[in-house]
């Protein structure tokens, strides 16, 4: 089973992008910043990181970065963000992001990019 | 006269201003069966639009004037 | 109501809560970085949840909270206090909305006025640039702001014609334009405005969220908002809108977004809306929208495609990036992960072989250039094998070769929020087991419920306590002495399980006096900036517990209070300077268990109560007479500031600057059992104590006997029980009393009381027995026949005829089935 982190402050984004994932199948894990992920993506290894950018203790970036900087397999990740100016994006993949997708996200949306992603073939 | 009341239609003319919608509001609540004749109409004030909008009344004709239909027709006509 | 809902709202209260406590924390820190960038975190992340439903009215005034605060993070705009207010009034607004959801699933169609009036307010305090402050309008293309998604529903015709027009050179742009409510009033037609605007390929009306019933329809607000696609360019349009430029946000188009090859046939667009999934965000919004099946094969694959669109160039994107932070490898090696499961996704092994040698060679040279070869030139292969059977030949052959990441992301977008769409798509909401293992888990349960459990609890005591005397009749009666020995060990144990189940009830409706004391700096803060006076409060023990009942009741004497202190026995700044003292008054409440009551103590340091002004005010009034203007001492006297003649507001802020109706502070405390006491210093300041039970459940009493009848006294009320020889009574002014430890103590004997017709018994020492009451700060001496044991019991308030007894408070049920009657000590003496 593929194995999709959640990283977002906000406990309703968490449940609702945990209730896309779930509902085709991934196994989600939650983290409520940066450095909690950092340490969960230490202990084991995800196939598919969505991160959101504004977070308190370690923000989105940071965490990314700190991320990209380990000497593990590196999986895609995904940035989640409200703002849709082109320089956040840029932040994002300069921090390690793989793709940047405005919130909120639709879950077909979603759950299209997490499929391509992770390598699933079309059903 | 910009709405003209009949029995069972209300016939819509030339500009159709906001003094209008409070009557025209009246008219179609108590009226729900009731038409709407847009053929003369050329436009209406957004508060008749909205009250259209809200009421949904069946639209016996459109506007002859095309641009006014097309912003009525995408604002009045179901989905289909 | 949904899980992800009902944790959106509580999420929401937590979040709004702590919003409320940084902007208060602010007040004494307003450059702290660290707050301010908490409080923009707060505000951002619940606006971010509020759009996940269709909830705009909220999304509003925290996007317009958002944006204010982001400037203060920037240091662009200083923190002030008329900023504070107006945030904390959005709070309130956006509470009052939390509330609606928690009723109805939908927000009042009423609050849209005020929802757009807060945002307008938080909006005055940014200055100028007036085009940037509503909502942030991306400038680039393929952006998505709020509205595009309506481009689906732009006609093929106009459509081909905003094509022909920007191959001509023309820009397009999308206009939303959100005309405030009572736009007609000024003389507007919005609509008429709409229709002429320059450029206009396309336009639609759409209500702002579902019109109301005709009945509830007023049709001087308006309720629509226009959205126009025009070829106009930007400046045109800025001159266009110029008297409303806060009404209107315009951004620009990419013109890829119109390609009939990613945009769906207006036809074919799936709405998702709340339609009948059971948790109806704000609005049902578009009143066109048929349900969502499943998850349609069309749309999946459209949005599959868009995806795969966006995914593509942003690798593209990073591999041209040509920085190279310490994290450039990690980074390379996720963009290596990604294509990998793209060839995966598209089955094809040799592209996986192609990029990984081509990431080895990249680690190792430090330079992208091979992956990014290997992605121009394989892409079109992914691609085409990526594309599902279903997708049409030509969504494959319009593909943009490297456009921007987003370009096409967009293509399917359908109306209504996401959540709700999800909810649609049979997905299922819910926290799982071991999110809750660490927070406790509660359980919300009807009070009702509760209340019966105690009854019956209470009825179990009573039965319990027949056991004793069935046993003792066993013995005496019928002399089976074994059984009686048995029958009292299964009392043992059935009475220690009763108290325990007791204890567990009580437990259950204990409550925390946060609950009121929350409110406390909101409201010191508005009242006092409304007096100008700078208060600090201070507050203590706010664990404290008591029963639910006691805290509830407790919230309006103690607001009242409060209120008191500030209005009246705080100075304002240039008073406390003058005498001597800091500009800042302390008001401090403080709550602490003491034994089996909770004591709450309100202090101010303000300038105090003058005991004499007092008194002559309660002689006047006829409250005290001569002798007492003369006996009372100070302490006394500032307490007859709970005296029910005196606390009028016309005398009482006249004399002592203490406020109305403090004897309604003593009524209310006492109807809990509880006390109030005032302890008061000229010019030194005030405090305000208030004991009260932990709770109501169980009364001590205290039996006592009187011409052979037992009756109950509250122990709250009782101070000590003593026996006076017959020889130590006096009589002054026609009044038995005692000298009791130097002071006078007024008797009066309960048979006398309650109009029985016998003196009290003396006991064979010649001895009367004095039950000392306190009633109303006044201590008094019963005179009864002799004292019994101090039993708790549940107290049953008296019913039918029997309720009009003043005298009595309540009434419980003894172990052997007699009824014992508890006195209400106030009222008979």
């Amino acid at each position: 089973m593929k194995r999709v982190l959640i990283v977002d402050d906000a406990a309703t984004v968490r449940m609702y992008h945990r209730g896309v994932l779930e509902s085709r199948g991934f196994a989600v894990e939650e983290a409520l910043n940066g450095i909690e992920a950092l340490e969960k993506a230490l202990e084991t290894p995800f196939d598919l990181l969505l991160v959101d950018v504004n977070m308190p203790r370690l923000d989105g970036l940071g965490f990314l970065k700190e991320m990209r900087r380990q000497q593990i397999p590196q999986p895609p990740a995904i940035m989640v963000s409200t703002e849709a100016a082109a320089r956040d994006e840029m932040a994002a993949c300069h921090a390690g992001a793989n793709c940047y997708l405005v919130k909120p996200v639709r879950p077909l949306q979603l759950l299209a990019h997490a499929r391509l992603m992770l390598g699933e073939a079309n059903q | 006269m910009p709405i003209e009341f009949k029995k069972n239609r209300a016939v819509f003319h030339d500009v159709v201003v906001v003094e209008e919608a409070e009557g025209l509001l009246d008219w179609l609540q108590n009226k729900p069966a009731a038409k709407v004749d847009l053929f003369a109409c050329r436009h209406v004030h957004t508060a008749n639009l909205q009250v259209l909008m809200a009421a949904r009344p069946e639209i016996a004709r459109w506007p002859e004037d095309m641009e006014l239909r097309a912003w009525l027709e995408s604002a009045l006509k179901p989905a289909s | 109501m949904n899980p992800l809902l009902e944790q959106f709202l509580s999420e929401s209260r937590d979040f709004s809560q702590g919003i409320s406590e940084k902007l208060m924390q602010m007040e004494g820190a307003p450059s702290d970085q660290g707050l301010i960038n908490e409080l923009f975190r707060l505000v951002h992340t619940l606006k971010g949840n509020s759009g996940l439903f269709t909830f705009p009215e909220m999304t509003r005034v925290l996007h317009a909270g958002e944006d204010l605060l982001g400037l203060v993070r920037n240091g662009r705009i200083a923190y002030s206090q008329e900023l504070a207010d107006r945030l904390l009034d959005a709070i309130d607004l956006v509470m009052e909305m939390c509330a609606d959801i928690e009723a109805t699933e939908r927000i009042d169609a009423s609050r849209a006025g005020d929802s757009a009036r807060m945002a307008e307010s938080l909006r005055a305090l940014i200055p100028e640039v007036p085009s940037e402050a509503p909502a942030p309008v991306a400038i680039h293309p393929g952006a998505t702001p709020a509205g595009l998604p309506l481009l689906s529903e732009v006609p093929e015709a106009a459509r081909k014609e905003a094509l022909r027009q920007c191959r001509g050179g023309e820009a397009l742009h999308w206009v939303c334009y959100a005309p405030v409510q009572d736009c007609f009033f000024q003389g507007d037609d919005p609509f008429f405005c709409a229709r002429q605007t320059p450029g206009l390929l396309w336009g639609a009306a759409k209500p702002l969220q579902a019109l109301p019933l005709l009945a509830e329809l007023d049709t001087y607000r308006c309720l629509l908002q226009f959205h126009l696609l025009t070829s106009a360019s930007r400046e045109e349009l800025s001159e266009y809108f110029r008297y409303v430029p806060d009404q209107v946000s315009i951004v620009p188009v990419n013109p890829q977004l119109l390609e009939p090859s990613v945009s769906a046939p207006p036809g074919n667009v799936q709405h998702h809306s709340a339609a009948a999934d059971g948790f109806k965000g704000g609005a049902a919004n578009s009143p066109d929208s048929p349900q969502a099946p499943a998850e349609d094969q069309d749309e999946a694959s459209r949005e599959r495609a868009a995806a795969l669109d966006r995914i593509l160039a942003a690798q593209e994107q990073i591999l041209k990036l040509d920085d190279r932070p310490e994290w450039s490898g990690g980074r390379l090696q996720s963009v290596a992960a990604v294509l990998v499961n793209l060839a995966r996704a598209a089955g094809d092994e040799v592209a996986i072989s192609e990029i990984e040698a081509a990431l080895a060679e990249c680690l190792s040279s430090g330079q992208n250039a091979l992956l990014l070869l290997w992605l121009e030139t394989g892409r079109e292969h992914l691609v085409a094998r990526l594309s599902s059977p279903s997708a049409s030949p030509a969504q494959v052959k319009h593909k943009p070769a490297a456009g921007p990441p987003n370009s096409s992301g967009e293509a399917a977008a359908t109306e209504g929020a996401p959540a709700q769409s999800a909810a649609s798509d049979g997905i299922k909401f819910g926290r799982r087991a071991e999110d809750n293992a660490p927070s406790p888990r509660s359980l919300k349960v009807d009070q009702a419920k509760i209340d019966r459990l105690m009854n019956l609890i209470g009825e179990l005591v009573v039965s319990k306590n027949a056991l004793p005397y069935l046993a003792q009749r066993a013995e005496s009666q019928f002399g089976v002495r074994e059984l009686s020995r048995e029958i009292k060990g299964e009392y043992s144990v059935i009475n220690r399980i009763v108290d325990e189940m007791q204890d567990a009830i009580m437990q259950v409706r204990m409550m925390a006096v946060s609950y009121i004391f929350q409110r406390f700096p909101r409201l010191v803060r508005d009242i006092s900036r409304k007096l100008g006076k700078e208060v600090q409060l201070v507050l203590e023990g706010e664990q404290t517990e008591a029963d639910k009942n006691i805290i509830e009741s407790l919230a309006d004497p103690l607001i009242h209070i409060v209120r008191n202190s500030l209005d009246h026995g705080l100075e304002t700044p240039e008073v406390r300077r003058a005498c001597g003292k800091r500009e800042t008054g302390t008001l401090t409440i403080r709550a602490a268990q003491e034994a089996d009551r909770v004591v709450i103590e309100i202090i101010d340091d303000g300038k105090g109560i003058d005991p004499a002004v007092i008194k002559q005010k309660a002689y006047e009034k006829g409250i005290i007479d001569e002798a007492a203007l003369g006996r009372i001492d100070d302490r006394e006297a500032v307490n007859l500031i709970f005296a029910a003649g005196l606390s009028t507001a016309a005398v009482v802020s006249d004399l002592s600057g203490r406020g109305v109706g403090m004897d309604v502070v003593r009524s209310a405390v006492e109807k809990i059992n509880g006390t109030v006491v005032i302890d008061s210093e000229l010019g030194r300041g005030t405090s305000i104590r208030i004991s009260l039970p932990l709770s109501m459940a169980v009364t001590q009493v205290m039996v006592v006997e009187s011409d052979g009848q037992l009756f109950g006294v509250p122990m709250d009320n009782v101070v000590e029980t003593v026996r006076i020889a017959k020889g130590q009574l006096r009589t002054i002014k026609q009044t038995l009393a005692a000298v009791l430890r130097g002071r006078i103590v007024p008797l009066k004997s309960l048979n006398t009381l309650l109009g029985i017709p016998a003196a009290p018994r003396a006991n064979s020492e010649h001895e009367l027995a004095v039950l000392l009451v306190h009633a109303g700060g006044e201590v008094l001496g019963l005179l009864v026949d002799g004292f019994k044991e101090t039993i708790g019991l549940i107290q049953k308030p008296l019913g039918g005829f029997l309720s009009g007894l003043t005298a009595y408070s309540g009434s419980a049920l003894m172990g052997d089935g007699s009824v014992l009657m508890i006195l209400n000590v106030r009222e008979i003496i």
